[in-house]
């Protein structure tokens, strides 16, 4: 699993059900995507704090959410690059 | 050992982890004590209830790529539209504040949600969320921190806490639930089946938990 902290609490895991190689870890605060089923991962969305949870659209793989512990919802249409805060 | 696995022998089973974890129970206390001060700072202008989620444990979307569901400390919320607002969902009528510890859609079919909670188990919905049933036969207790759905046969998984900890699983929508392991160290925040393959005829685990990212074929 290189490129994940190993000494973090995941509080979030989401796969994408149409590949499921691709996957995402939220850590308090950073978000983390693997496209090989965890042996490498590269942070995403650098700006995303106080995760909680994420989860893929299973019906559009690109379409990623995160919530904050907070509430707050976060999205992505491109698999995890760009983020927008829902509002 | 940074960037590889290791074997963590428990009681039998084989979690697959990394190394370097041992201070994730210091990073867990640390999680909750700042989501304590970040909760009473938060704006609720997207909430319609006025109510506080107070903290977020999970967030799902349904089979049908439509409905976003939100589990927090307070209860099970609905929305509609991406998470611009909610609606609270009742989970029986004596009680509609359980803690939501995980929320897990059917991907085969959209009018099926489990979700896990705290204090009450686990409870399924056939109707999109409208009614819940209580599934906890089988269940050596009511603290459910993870519940997983495997995409081929709808086989669930789920990691109970404390009093009967172990993971059960039920072949059966959870109409009865079997002990069939004890589950990864740490405590777990998230359990997910991942399909891939680990050629022992099985799919693969995933576990968040509070000493980072772990995997085990479910095959056990």
């Amino acid at each position: 699993m290189g490129g994940l902290p190993t000494n973090r609490t995941v509080n979030g895991f989401a796969v994408d059900p149409a590949n499921p190689k691709i996957m995402y870890v939220a850590m308090r605060d950073r978000l983390f995507k693997s496209t090989d089923a965890g042996d490498s991962w590269k942070q995403v969305g650098s700006e995303l704090k106080n995760l909680a949870s994420v989860t893929v659209n299973p019906k559009n793989s690109n379409e990623v959410y995160v919530a904050t512990a907070d509430g707050k919802i976060f999205a992505s249409a491109d698999g995890g690059l760009k983020w927008k805060a829902q509002k | 050992m940074r960037g590889k696995f290791y074997f963590w022998p428990l009681m039998g089973m084989l979690w697959f982890l990394k190394a370097g974890a041992v201070h994730g129970q210091e990073n867990a206390g640390l999680l909750l004590s700042a989501a304590s001060q970040d909760s009473h700072q938060m704006n609720m202008s997207d909430k319609k209830d006025g109510e506080s989620f107070q903290h977020v444990h999970a967030l799902a979307m349904d089979g049908a790529g439509k409905a976003m569901f939100l589990g927090t400390h307070v209860g099970l919320f609905r929305s509609d539209g991406d998470g611009h607002s909610w609606k609270k969902i009742a989970l029986s009528a004596k009680q509609s504040n359980f803690d939501i510890m995980a929320v897990t859609p059917d991907p085969k079919d959209p009018k099926t949600i489990y979700v896990a909670t705290h204090e009450a188990g686990v409870f399924k919905s056939t109707d999109e969320g409208t009614t819940w049933k209580e599934i906890n036969t089988g269940l050596g207790g009511p603290d459910v921190h993870g519940l997983a759905i495997d995409p081929n046969d709808d086989k669930l998984h789920a990691m109970v806490r404390e009093k009967g900890e172990g993971v059960y699983r039920s072949t059966n929508g959870g109409g009865k639930w079997t002990r069939v392991d004890d589950g990864p160290g740490g405590e777990v925040k998230v359990l997910t089946s991942v399909n891939v393959p680990t050629g022992m005829g099985g799919i693969f685990l995933y576990a968040g938990t509070a000493e980072g990212l772990q995997r085990n074929p479910d095959c056990f």
